[in-house]
């Protein structure tokens, strides 16, 4: 599904290079559950939003679903995101404007889907969250884990080959955190392949599998039941050294 | 950075989304609409304004104002024997060398010093009136102004009116200028034809002349009716004279010196060039031009910078929004498009309010200041220029908010 070799991506500002990601190399298969782990500033979102075509990369290769991607053009780019990968977001990322119907529906307006066939689709992945009574509620009418609900909903709603999710929990409580990390499990079974970023190491042992980034780049032995010290991101001062 | 593809393709919006987020967060977008609003409705009447006046620029006067003069004579007394004073002005005048004709008449033409009235082809006051300028003159006035007879004859001599101490003999007969007689009788020729003035004796229509602008109060410039009557019963007249080419100047001053002093009672009062009079008139209409066209160019500015910075508004306030849209698969395009309907939407608000508010206006500047009714081209012209003028300036913050990066998306938490 996911296969990424020697990836290297570096942040510059004016006075700083920061090496986010240093030859980072891992493959997902399709259909696993995922999870990935590390110290904060390790390079986790990064890789994360490289998988979903949301930053680009300096090095390397990176093949989604068997297709290179760096040198597609920004409208191929937004096509496979519209239609291959769905998006879960720490924040939720809902737009606070529009009721649930509507906002489940954006992603598949974009994709330029008759209405009748997104209704459907917008009505069954509402029910699968458990949320099907509520399509005229607005976001700031629910709570924060119903809010995540509707925003799995968005994510599935497209039938996505993948599912990226950062943090999804990071905002939620314990309890919230395991309805929504049950909703993952059964979206996992009926096929997608879903990768997510956690801290929490209960969370994480119960993917099938836990990549392990330190400093930009993947540890083999994932160590996530023992305590770990955190690793800050290794940045040279480019530019001001000279 | 590299910038999307230009072709825009606004009918992938989704409109009813967009009008229920409009609805539930209406205010900078209602402002602005009304702004849209009362920018359309005063640039509409601005333009038709414009368009009469600069249509009035064009207009010849038909009168040969290098060479012709105005002296306006006022009663300063009761004891002012008007009739007395016109022929004794009159002959003077009339003996000058440098003048080539001189008439009386009650007006100044050209600068809204007159009279007008209403013509009708019927007795009464029920019929349909015509407007026009009227001047009373004597069987000099055609050939002072050096305006052509088309149709008919002048008036003689016997048939002008004498101005007496009591109740005026009414005239009988007009001359009317060709525009006047065709508004009058559109079919057929209206010489010899009967007209009336409210309940007045009929006037037959004797002679018709080239047009010519008269003082024009409040008629068609070129609606005018001349009666054989020796004006000054309400003991003001003005001598009208035409001098030979070039001696305008001496010929305005030595008269004005010397009727200044002739009269007991009577005192010289407005008195013009009639070119001046002209340069005057089309000055007026030329400022009005201008003005309306810098007041309208300033709240279309004002109206663009308003979408304008509703626009930058509402990108800067939603990049999240943007990259999660981004995110979930948007192009740049659909974001461009995205913020540019937005922009239609509220134009089109805009629009319609400023419409209505538009033909309000236009009815009542007809109503009340005589102008002709608003022509609706005008009215989608309008509409058009300011919604593409909107749309431009809701362009370049729309084009940024495409340039807003996916993983803000993740980033900003
Ligand atoms: N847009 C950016 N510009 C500059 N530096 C960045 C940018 N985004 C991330 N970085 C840096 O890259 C490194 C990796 O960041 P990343 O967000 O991938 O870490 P992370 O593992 O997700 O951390 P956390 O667990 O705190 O979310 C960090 O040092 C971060 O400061
Ligand atoms: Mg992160």
């Amino acid at each position: 599904m996911l296969r990424m070799q020697d990836i290297s991506k570096i942040y510059r500002t004016d006075l700083i290079e920061t090496h986010a990601l240093r030859e980072l190399s891992l493959e997902v298969k399709a259909g696993e559950f995922v999870s990935v782990s590390g110290p904060s500033g390790s390079g986790k979102s990064t890789f994360l939003n490289i998988a979903g075509l949301l930053e680009t990369f300096d090095t390397g290769l990176y093949e989604l679903d068997g297709r290179e991607v760096s040198g597609l053009s920004d409208d191929a780019r937004s096509r496979i995101r519209n239609e291959k990968i769905g998006f879960i977001f720490q924040g939720f990322n809902l737009i606070p404007d529009l009721d649930l119907f509507d906002n489940i529906d954006v992603p598949l307006r974009y994709r330029r889907m008759k209405a009748d066939e997104r209704r459907k689709r917008i009505e069954s992945a509402l029910e699968l969250v458990g949320l099907a009574s509520r399509t005229k509620h607005l976001p700031s009418q629910l709570s924060g884990g119903q809010q995540q609900r509707v925003a799995i909903a968005r994510a599935i709603a497209g039938d996505p080959a993948l599912i990226l999710a950062d943090e999804p929990t990071g905002n939620l409580d314990s309890l919230m955190a395991r309805q929504i990390m049950d909703l993952l499990e059964k979206i996992n079974a009926m096929g997608t392949t879903i990768v997510l970023v956690t801290h929490d190491p209960e969370l994480a042992r119960r993917a099938q599998r836990n990549i392990h980034i330190v400093d930009g780049v993947v540890i083999d032995s994932p160590p996530y039941q023992s305590r770990f010290t955190q690793f800050p991101p290794r940045t040279t001062a480019g530019a001001a050294a000279e | 950075m590299k910038t999307a593809r230009t072709q825009v393709n606004l009918m992938n919006v989704p409109i009813r989304p967009l009008f229920s987020s409009l609805r539930r967060n209406p205010t900078g977008a209602v402002l602005v609409a009304l702004q849209v609003a009362i920018t359309l409705a005063v640039m509409i009447n601005a333009a038709w304004i414009v368009a009469q006046r600069l249509e009035k620029l064009e207009r010849p006067t038909g009168i040969d104002t290098r060479d012709t003069f105005e002296i306006g004579i006022v009663g300063s007394s009761r004891k002012f024997n008007v009739a007395q004073a016109e022929s004794e002005d009159l002959a003077y005048l009339r003996g000058l060398p440098g003048v080539a004709a001189a008439t009386v008449v009650n007006g100044i033409l050209l600068t809204e010093n007159g009279g007008d009235t209403d013509l009708s082809r019927d007795p009464g006051t029920n019929g349909p009136v015509v407007g026009a300028n009227f001047l009373t003159v004597d069987d000099q006035a055609l050939n002072t102004l050096d305006v052509p007879l088309i149709a008919g004859r002048n008036f003689r001599a016997d048939e002008i009116r004498p101005l007496t101490k009591g109740k005026q003999t009414p005239p009988s007969e007009v001359i009317v200028t060709q525009s006047l007689a065709r508004t009058l009788f559109p079919h057929g020729s209206a010489l010899g034809r009967i007209i009336y003035n409210g309940d007045s004796n009929p006037l037959t229509v004797i002679g018709i002349t080239r047009d010519f602008m008269g003082p024009q109060v409040g008629a068609p410039a070129y609606n005018t009716v001349l009666l054989p009557t020796m004006p000054g019963q309400a003991g003001l007249y003005a001598l009208l004279v035409r001098t030979r080419p070039g001696m305008r100047d001496t010929v305005m001053r030595e008269a004005k010196q010397h009727i200044g002093t002739a009269h007991r009672f009577g005192i010289t009062g407005f008195s013009t060039p009639l070119a001046k009079a002209e340069r005057q008139m089309h000055a007026g209409d030329r400022n009005t031009a201008i003005l309306l066209t810098t007041v309208t160019a300033l709240m279309l500015a004002v109206c663009c910078l308003g979408v304008f910075g509703l626009t930058t508004f509402n990108v800067g306030s939603r990049r999240r929004q943007i990259g999660t849209r981004r995110a979930l698969g948007a192009s740049k395009r659909d974001i461009v498009a995205h913020f540019m309907m937005e922009g239609a939407l509220i134009l089109s608000g805009g629009a319609f309010l400023g419409s209505i508010l538009a033909l309000v206006v236009g009815n009542w500047l007809t109503v009340h200041y005589a102008l002709p009714r608003l022509d609706l081209v005008y009215l989608l012209g309008g509409v058009l220029a300011l919604w593409i003028v909107g749309l431009l300036a809701a362009w370049q913050p729309a084009r940024r908010a495409a340039d807003v990066p996916p993983s803000v998306a993740t980033r900003t938490v």
